[in-house]
C-alpha cells in the first residue's frame, strides 16, 4: 500500500540561498484582522502624519512605478525628509529611486529586478552599507501577487537557471502534477506599500488610469498602505462607476492628497514629466551627487508642496499639465 | 529607399533587428531603449501588422512620437491607443502562455550559449561592478518563444561563459537543460546582433552567420574573447538606409541618448563604407 499523496515528500532540487522577507500568510491575514479599518470612516491625512504613522525604521518598502513615472514622489521626499533608517526596498522597475533612498540613508537592503547601478550604489555596497538580493521585475511582481493572494508562494516558468535563483528565495521543486521540475518563488508581503494614483476618495477606494507594475498587488500585499492621489474625489463618484475602482478602501490606511505628487516624473494623462530635472537627477546619481539633489529638492522644504511653490512654481506646473495631450483613456 | 551617408554603430544594429520584424508576430521589447526602438522602427517601415508589448503590460500601442526622454513606458504617450493596457504581471503572463513571439533585450555580456549577465561583472560580492540586474530579460528570455539579444561587438562581452547568468541563454548548452530548470518547453535564443554582426545558434552554441560590409570575419572574431561557431557562408548585413536614420533620429531616439551612446561613426566615402 502506497502512502498517501500527501504524505509523500517533495524533494527541493536547488534554492537559493539568500534572505527573503519571512513568509507569513497567516501572520498577515491576522495582521488584517486587527489593524485595517473595514468600516468607512476617513483616513486623509498629510504626507507628514502618513510617513510618521505608517513607516517604521526597519519596514519592507514597495513603491509603485517609479520615480519619474506616477512614482509616489511626495511620500519618497517625506520619507528621506523624515530620515527613515534600515528600510528593504523592493527594487523593481526603478532607475533612480534605490539609489535616491540608499544614499539618503534610509535604505540598507534591496530586493533587485532593476535598478540604475551607480556611484551611490556601488559605494553604499563597498562600505557594507547595502545588501542586495537577486530578482527580476515579473518575479517581484509575481512575488506580489502571491502576497496579494494570500498564499506563500507563486510557480513561475521563468527565473530558472539563472544565478539570480541561486541568490534568491526561490526554490525548484517537481510538480506533483506533471512530474516536471517548477520553480517557486516566495509570497512578498511588504510592511508598507506607497502607491500615487489618479483619484481616490477620503476613505482610500483608488482608480489608477493607465498602465502600471502592480500597483493591485502591492495594495493588497501590504500590511500598511498609504495612497497619494492626484485627486480627492466624492464616494458618490466611486459608486458611480465602480468598474473603474483599481484598490477598495478596506486595503488602504492613509490617504494623501497629492497634486503634482510625481513631480519632475509624469503622472500619465495629467501631466508631463520634467524633462530638465529628469535629466539632473540622473547627472546627479551617475555622478554621485544624491546629497547636492537632497539638499535642493527635498530637505530645504516643510512639505512637497512648499517644493513644487517654491522651486518649481505654478507657470512650470501648468506647463506640465498642459503639454500632456494624450488624454484617452484617462477618466473613470 | 536610399543609401545612407553616414550613421553611428548602434544605429547599425537597431536597423538590423528591425529588419527581422515579421508581420503577424508578438515582440515582447525590454525596457524602452533599444529594443523597442527597434521594433519600432522595423514595425513602421517593413511590417505593419507586427505587434509590440512593454514591460508595464500595454499591447499593441500606437504610439504618439517621439517619446519625451525617458519616458517609454507608462507614460502616456508610449500607451497611446493600445489595444490593452495591463501591468507587468499581465505582461509576464501572456508570455508564460505562450503569446509572445519573439523577445527582443539587450545585454552587457553574453556567452556561448546564449547566457546572458545583466547583474555584475567579476566575480560575483567581490570587488567586480554591479549593473542593473535582469529587468524584464528574465521573463523574456525564459518565455517568448525566440529570443534577439542586442549587443555591442567588444571582446569583454563575448565570453566563454558570463559571470553571471541574469537571464537563461541555453544554460550549460545541453539538450533539455532549459526544461529541467523548469523553463518552458521549445524557447531560447535565436539571434544575436551587435554593430558588426549577427549570430545564430548551431547545437545551442553561438555561431557567425552575417557580418557589415566594413568589417571581416577576423576583424569580429578578435572582438570576441571566445570564438564563436562561424557559417560556412557568412552573409554580408545591408546597411541602414537613409528612411530608417531619418526615423530613428526625428521620432524614436531624438536627443540621440541610444544611437550616440557609444562606438564609431561609420561614412561612404564615394566607393565604400568606412570606419571613423
Amino acid at each position: 500500500m502506497t502512502a498517501p499523496a500527501a504524505r509523500r515528500s517533495l524533494p527541493i532540487l536547488r534554492e537559493g540561498t539568500s534572505a527573503y522577507l519571512k513568509v507569513d500568510p497567516d501572520g498577515f491575514r491576522a495582521y488584517v484582522r486587527d489593524n485595517k479599518q473595514r468600516a468607512l470612516t476617513p483616513r486623509l491625512m498629510s504626507a507628514r502624519e502618513a510617513v510618521e504613522r505608517f513607516v517604521a525604521d526597519g519596514d519592507y518598502l514597495a513603491y509603485e512605478c517609479n520615480y519619474l513615472m506616477r512614482g509616489p514622489n511626495e511620500l519618497v521626499h517625506e520619507i528621506i525628509r523624515q530620515e527613515k533608517k534600515q528600510l528593504w526596498a523592493a527594487g523593481k522597475f526603478t532607475y533612480v529611486d534605490v539609489a535616491l533612498l540608499v544614499d539618503a540613508g534610509c535604505v540598507s537592503r534591496a530586493d533587485c529586478g532593476f535598478f540604475l547601478s551607480s556611484p551611490p550604489i556601488d559605494r553604499a555596497l563597498r562600505e557594507g552599507r547595502l545588501e542586495v538580493f537577486e530578482y527580476s521585475n515579473v518575479i517581484m511582481t509575481t512575488r506580489l501577487q502571491a502576497g496579494a493572494m494570500g498564499i506563500p508562494f507563486l510557480p513561475v516558468r521563468s527565473f530558472g537557471g539563472t544565478d539570480g535563483f541561486d541568490h534568491s528565495g526561490a526554490k525548484l521543486i517537481t510538480d506533483p502534477y506533471t512530474g516536471d521540475p517548477i520553480t517557486i518563488v516566495p509570497a512578498l508581503n511588504p510592511d508598507v506599500a506607497i502607491i500615487h494614483v489618479h483619484q481616490a476618495d477620503v476613505y482610500g477606494n483608488a482608480r489608477v488610469f493607465g498602465t502600471g507594475i502592480s500597483d493591485v498587488e502591492s495594495a493588497l500585499a501590504s500590511r500598511k498602505v498609504i495612497i497619494s492621489a492626484e485627486e480627492i474625489i466624492e464616494t458618490d463618484d466611486i459608486r458611480a462607476k465602480p468598474g473603474a475602482t483599481s484598490i477598495p478602501y478596506y486595503a488602504v490606511d492613509a490617504v494623501v492628497h497629492s497634486p503634482h505628487g510625481s513631480y519632475p516624473g509624469t503622472c500619465p494623462g495629467y501631466y508631463g514629466s520634467d524633462p530638465e530635472v529628469v535629466f539632473e537627477i540622473f547627472r546627479a546619481i551617475m555622478t554621485d551627487q544624491v546629497q547636492a539633489y537632497l539638499d535642493k529638492w527635498v530637505r530645504p522644504f516643510a512639505t512637497f508642496a512648499e517644493m513644487l511653490n517654491e522651486r518649481v512654481g505654478a507657470a512650470k506646473l501648468e506647463a506640465m499639465t498642459a503639454r500632456e495631450v494624450a488624454k484617452d483613456g484617462y477618466s473613470a | 529607399m536610399t543609401r545612407a551617408e553616414a550613421f553611428s554603430e548602434r544605429e547599425v544594429a537597431m536597423c538590423t533587428v528591425a529588419h527581422l520584424v515579421e508581420n503577424g508576430r508578438t515582440y515582447w521589447a525590454a525596457g524602452g531603449g533599444t529594443p523597442l526602438y527597434s521594433v519600432l522602427l522595423g514595425q513602421k517601415l517593413y511590417a505593419p501588422d507586427a505587434q509590440y508589448i512593454t514591460e508595464d503590460g500595454v499591447v499593441a500601442p500606437e504610439p504618439l512620437l517621439p517619446f519625451e526622454p525617458m519616458m517609454t513606458m507608462v507614460a502616456s504617450r508610449a500607451v497611446h491607443h493600445a489595444l490593452l493596457w495591463g501591468t507587468m504581471n499581465s505582461a509576464g503572463l501572456h508570455a508564460q502562455l505562450g503569446h509572445m513571439d519573439y523577445g527582443v533585450l539587450n545585454t552587457l555580456q553574453v556567452d556561448q550559449h546564449g547566457n546572458i549577465n545583466s547583474t555584475f561583472l567579476g566575480e560575483y560580492g567581490g570587488s567586480g561592478r554591479r549593473f542593473g540586474g535582469p529587468g524584464g530579460a528574465d521573463t523574456i528570455a525564459a518565455c517568448c518563444w525566440r529570443t534577439i539579444l542586442i549587443t555591442d561587438q567588444e571582446r569583454r562581452k563575448f565570453v566563454k561563459e558570463v559571470d553571471f547568468i541574469s537571464s537563461p541563454g541555453f544554460l550549460d548548452g545541453t539538450p533539455g537543460a532549459r526544461e529541467r530548470a523548469g523553463l518552458p518547453r521549445d524557447t531560447g535564443p535565436w539571434r544575436v546582433v551587435t554593430p558588426w554582426a549577427m549570430y545564430d545558434y548551431e547545437d545551442r552554441r553561438l555561431r557567425l552567420m552575417a557580418r557589415v560590409p566594413w568589417v571581416t570575419v577576423d576583424e569580429i572574431l578578435a572582438e570576441c574573447e571566445w570564438k564563436p561557431l562561424i557559417a560556412p557562408e557568412v552573409q554580408v548585413i545591408e546597411p541602414p538606409t537613409e528612411e530608417e536614420l531619418h526615423l530613428l533620429r526625428t521620432e524614436l531616439d531624438v536627443r540621440g541618448q541610444t544611437t550616440d551612446a557609444a562606438g564609431s561613426w561609420i561614412t561612404w566615402d564615394g566607393e565604400k563604407y568606412v570606419r571613423a
